[in-house]
Parts: structure tokens; sequence; C-alpha cells
């Protein structure tokens, strides 16, 4: 319909690589012809799926209890979040979507996982049918996840390791069978290697990018706020060649 | 134990908004500092809306359906949700999802209705501008 969506983005042509020293919050409030704000250079879905319990939602949220609006947090919850994170020079605005409440396997629209350039799979190391679970996942990103998306292995609840399960090798093991997929142990509850979660598969994500790419193709990945299951949000973007 | 930041009128909001109604600077989280939004990102815009309130449990027993909270006129508005830097979208309320802090989660500090997928509102009174 209309457009507006790619209206403030227009700025965002040609200026030739991240001027990396014009951080708009510094100093520019006074001048009377403003820096345009800088938009992100890229957006990008990510979504965390895995097994009920093996703490999706404690990746994404980052104090489980007592923080937030008791009204909104006990029978709301988070939906999403908007993150913000620089890499390589370049500004990226990821929208982190958690699964929970979906876990039976076939209950996650196939539109999360069509939109997705990174999904983290989680399991918990003191669980052996989380593990066991792993197959059924891949087999739903098989299906329904773009072959380009970026994967990650999270084993959580590294803070419970007496009650540990699943062995590191085991974790390691599973992922080197699939091609591409990364895995990691993290601890959601003492926020151990969460934020190097999401950094290391935005790493990954870029890598496989080219470093110019125009906005607008990119916005086309991210999915609206309800994410309709029987439309498909978009065709993806177009595979970019190399060169 | 009511002590918004600022007078409800918000004197100072030339401070705040510039020449083209948009924010001089950034938008921060009043507990952890996070950065919801950049400088010039937004515009100020007047609205009545109702938010529950960013105080815990006693003060928040619903009273029969009631909730606790403030009507609040002063906002900041976006109309693409990857404007903000770091945000938290509640699930849905209704029609309505609430915006919290993406990295505390203090909230609500804005609003957004289902029904208009083009504005994201930031309360004024409950964020920090720095």
């Amino acid at each position: 319909m209309d457009h507006r969506y790619d209206i403030p983005r227009r700025a965002a042509g040609g200026a030739g690589g991240g001027s990396a020293n014009s951080s708009p919050a510094m100093g520019t409030q006074s001048r009377r012809r403003k820096m345009p704000p800088r938009p992100a250079d890229f957006k990008l879905q990510i979504i965390i799926i895995g097994s009920r319990g093996v703490g999706k939602t404690s990746l994404m949220e980052r104090y489980t209890d007592d923080t937030f609006c008791e009204a909104c947090k006990s029978t709301v919850g988070v939906d999403f979040k908007i993150k913000t994170v620089e890499l390589r020079g370049k500004k990226i605005r990821l929208q982190i979507w958690d699964t929970a409440g979906q876990e039976r396997f076939n209950s996650i629209t196939s539109a999360y996982y069509r939109g997705a350039k990174g999904i983290v799979l989680v399991y918990d190391i003191t669980k052996q049918e989380t593990f066991d679970d792993l197959p059924k996942w891949m087999k739903m990103i098989d299906k329904y996840a773009s072959e380009e998306a970026e994967l990650l292995l999270v084993g959580n609840k590294l803070d419970c390791e007496t009650d540990r399960i699943i062995s590191r090798q085991q974790g390691e093991r599973f992922a080197s069978r699939v091609s591409g997929m990364r895995f990691c142990e993290a601890s959601a509850k003492d926020n151990f290697n969460v934020d190097e979660i999401f950094l290391k598969l935005v790493d990954d994500i870029l890598s496989k990018m080219p470093l110019e790419v125009p906005n607008k193709e990119l916005s086309n990945s991210v999915l609206s706020l309800q994410p309709e299951p029987e439309v498909p949000p978009e065709l993806p973007p177009p595979r970019m060649r190399c060169c | 134990m009511d002590d918004s930041w600022q007078s409800k009128d918000g004197p100072d909001r030339t401070d705040l908004v510039s020449k083209d109604g948009k924010n001089n600077k950034s938008v921060l989280c009043q507990r952890c500092g996070s950065k919801v939004l950049g400088p010039g990102m937004a515009l100020f815009a007047e609205k009545e809306l109702f938010l529950p309130s960013m105080r815990k449990k006693t003060s928040l027993k619903t009273t029969e359906g009631s909730v606790d909270g403030d009507t609040l006129n002063a906002h900041w508005l976006v109309d693409d949700m990857f404007s903000f830097e770091n945000v938290g979208f509640t699930k849905d309320v209704g029609n309505i999802k609430y915006l919290i802090c993406a990295d505390c989660e203090i909230g609500p500090i804005g609003w957004h209705c289902l029904d208009d997928k083009r504005s994201f509102y930031v309360a004024l009174e409950r964020v920090n501008h720095a």
C-alpha cells in the first residue's frame, strides 16, 4: 500500500561506508543543520526455538522476575525485542522473537521461520529429552527456514552444571553434523554467554552478506507484528551473488 | 511516593523538542540507561494514553479489573519499530502492545495499538533524556 516505511531510510544511500566518527548522539544538538539520524544498516530477524522449559525466554528476557511491572509481566510477558548492535562498523537492528508457548513442533507458524536470518536452537543440558528433541526441531528448520539462515545450537542452564546430563561433546557433535551450525553453552540465569550468542550469530550472518546492500531489500525479510501463517510474508530477499 | 521526574505539565519541553518537532536528545531508560531512541528519531506528539503503573506489586492490585496507572499526554512518536535502538514489546493486551525497556524490562514506557501499525508511542514522563 503506501511506502512510508521507506521514508526514514532515504538518507541512507551513497554515504560511502559507515562514517564512523559521526555518532549522532555527540555534541550535534546545537548545530543548526543537524546530522540526519543514522539509520540502521541492517535489520535481521532472529528466532529462538527449542522444547518447553529450556530457557528460551530467559535468553531474551534478561530478568525473569521482580523487575518488570507485575501486571504486564505475569499476565503478558515479552513478545519480541528490538536490539541494536554494532559490528564491523555496521549498525544492526535485531528483531528477536521468542517462541515460548508454541513448543509443539508444528504450532510455530512457518512465518516465524521464513523470515529468520538467524535461528537459535536451545536445549537444556540437564534434560535428556530436550536434547533428544533436537532432530525434530531440525526438521522444522529444514522445512521452513531459509537455507541461508545461520544456526546456533545453545546448551542452556550451564548454571546447573551439577545436574548436567548432556555433555559438551554431545552438543558439539550434534552441531558438527549440521552444516554451518555453531554451538555454545550458556547460562541465561547468570547471563553467561547470552549477549555473545546474538553477536556471534549476527557476525555469521554478516559474513555471508555482501557488505553494501541497499537497506530496502533487507527490510523485506522482517516480520510484521502479527505474522499471518497462511500468507508468506514477502518473497525472500533476492540472493546476492558474489561480485 | 509520587516522585515523577518532572511535573505533569512538563515545563522544559523546548529543551527536549527541536524546532521541527523531534527529540533533541537521546531517549533512555530511567532505570538502566538503555538507549531507546537516538536523537531526531521521533516526533513529539500529544495524545491521551493510559499506561499501567511502572510500580509493582501492592500498588498494582487490580481492583476488579481496573489497573493502576497514569493517563499521559506527551509522547515520542515513531512510525517504524526499527527506528528504536532498543525496545521490547509485550504480548498483546487486547489490541495493545506495551513498550518496555529492552534491557531491564521496566515498563510500560510506551504504547502501540495493533490497529495502527505506524504508531509507536513512548511517554516522555517514563523515560530520561540525555
